[in-house]
């Protein structure tokens, strides 16, 4: 019954944040266009880059379009559903929780899903053209849906788990940008290319590996039930992360006494 | 001209504040140049016997882009859009515009003192992980370190210039965010990540005679490859394109500023 009550409530939050945005029509269908072209530059790159090797590391043109394909998708649906989970940091600095704490619902739902931002559905739409562009068989289209939204699940839990800190210093929330900036950094390059410690930094505080690179090579390019489970199990485990530090760190709030009204 | 250089000074003292975040941005700036040494090596390496592709060494190829990212790093050429977007958007250019200074010039004397700042950190960072990635530019002379300096004021100004045009499109539309994305894109792909060489040859005198190669291409190649006949090539296209881009801002911000209606109150 929480669980199903959450689910209407993230999905109602949606509705409204579209209704909102397409007040302005044109600023919201320019937006989803720009950003479909905005990522499609990136496929010139890679089209430049594979015309001096033919693959790196066994990631050929197709591949790493993959992983562009997901890390998009992921983004997308992280900023399209949770939006405000990347600026939770400047909410709890500047005391405004207030307007959140006194309704009655989850409290980190509510907060992360109260905006969403138009460009993400280019993001997701761009995710599908780039599986078109690569002649995905048409199983892949359908395992897209649930890798982006355990990959917009990965994203959004570790920048909360960042963004929490802003409950014990100042500046917290750049350390939070600055990981997220760096897992978009990370995801979109093939993984070969990272030895050591960055490999390690890919698996744990920038889990771009789990967000992109184990989706990819254990259900699209391989097939490893192994890494599958793993993914699952981290995935949960990043979002109880999520939930608890939340919650620590709501212990040491203290309101602003700012007022404030959600219209 | 004075008053333009205390708009500058007094921007580089607010920077101050932000010592933290500019910490951060040198976090990312360092993650950047480490995936592209990762990248660039992995493909000379890839790429079989050959130590040079399209003229570049994997040694110059790394300058290259250590130069390109810290123009687009200490930039911050979309704060200068969100910048500009949000007084026009807010209407708080109506304070500024009966003030003793042009909007427009103004925003890029601001910005020139955000970009010192960052320009203090990112530049010996850069500098370091080049020395110690790659190693010194194989063709490095100590008399192209004044005309590499003064290349990379130039291409700073042109980016300072450019953004802040698309910034006063925001007299005109909603929000100019999505105009910037695509003119990054472009900057990005035709300059910041490969050298004009690396382009078909039909392609590549169209680049060097776009702002892009002033902005990134002119100024990054002169320092993994200089030479006196590149550097006039580069001055000249910065400096001609310099006076378009800032006659066109100052002009669309002259359009644009007679749409802003003023209610008192």
């Amino acid at each position: 019954m929480v669980v199903k009550n959450n689910f209407k409530l993230i999905f109602s939050y949606l509705k409204l944040n579209l209704k909102k945005e397409y007040e302005y029509k044109t600023s919201f269908f320019l937006k989803i266009v720009m950003m479909i072209l905005n990522n499609a530059f990136f496929i010139l790159q890679w089209i430049i880059v594979f015309s001096i090797v033919d693959s790196i590391g066994g990631y050929g043109f197709n591949e790493v379009l993959l992983l562009w394909a997901i890390s998009a998708g992921s983004y997308g649906v992280a900023h399209l559903f949770f939006n405000s989970a990347f600026s939770v940091g400047e909410l709890i600095y500047n005391g405004k929780l207030d307007v959140y704490l006194t309704q009655p619902k989850n409290l980190l739902i509510n907060v992360c899903c109260s905006s969403c931002s138009v460009s993400a559905i280019g993001d997701i739409i761009y995710a599908f053209v780039v599986l078109i562009i690569i002649n995905a068989t048409w199983w892949w289209y359908l395992a897209m849906i649930p890798v982006i939204i355990i990959g917009a699940l990965v994203f959004v839990s570790i920048v909360l788990i960042f963004q929490s800190i802003c409950f014990y210093v100042k500046n917290g929330s750049a350390i939070a940008d600055m990981i997220s900036s760096a897992i978009t950094m990370f995801d979109n390059y093939p993984p070969v290319i990272f030895k050591g410690f960055a490999k390690v930094l890919l698996y744990t505080i920038i889990p771009a590996g789990f967000m992109v690179f184990i989706p990819a090579e254990a259900i699209f390019l391989g097939f490893n039930p192994w890494a599958i489970a793993i993914l699952i199990a981290v995935t949960a485990l990043l979002v109880v992360l999520a939930f608890v530090t939340f919650k620590l760190g709501l212990k040491r709030y203290s309101s602003g006494s700012l007022m404030g009204s959600r219209l | 001209m004075l008053k333009y250089l205390h708009i500058y000074k007094t921007s580089i003292k607010q920077e101050r504040d932000t010592i933290i975040d500019t910490l951060l941005r040198a976090v990312s700036f360092f993650i950047i140049i480490y995936i592209f040494v990762q990248l660039w090596s992995f493909i000379y390496g890839e790429s079989g016997t050959s130590s040079v592709i399209n003229g570049y060494s994997l040694e110059q190829m790394i300058w290259y882009l250590i130069i390109t990212e810290l123009i687009v790093t200490c930039a911050r050429n979309r704060l200068i859009i969100t910048s500009i977007g949000n007084e026009i958007k807010s209407g708080g250019i109506a304070y500024k515009l009966n003030r003793p200074y042009n909007f427009y010039l103004y925003n890029i004397t601001t910005f020139m003192g955000k970009s010192t700042w960052m320009l203090m950190f990112m530049f010996p960072i850069g500098l370091v992980m080049g020395l110690c990635f790659v190693g010194i530019v194989p063709t490095f002379t100590w008399y192209q370190i004044l005309p590499n300096i003064l290349s990379l004021i130039l291409s700073f100004l042109l980016v300072w210039a450019m953004f802040a045009i698309v910034g006063l499109l925001s007299f005109w539309i909603e929000d100019a965010s999505p105009f910037s994305w695509i003119l990054q894109k472009f900057l990005m792909l035709f300059g910041l990540f490969f050298p004009v060489e690396f382009f078909p040859a039909w392609l590549q005198p169209v680049i060097e005679y776009s702002p892009i190669y002033s902005v990134f291409s002119g100024p990054a190649k002169l320092v993994a490859n200089f030479s006196w006949e590149l550097f006039l090539k580069v001055f000249v296209s910065q400096s001609v394109w310099c006076v378009i881009l800032i006659l066109i801002g100052i002009g669309v911000y002259n359009l644009g500023k007679r749409r802003v209606n003023v209610n008192g109150g």
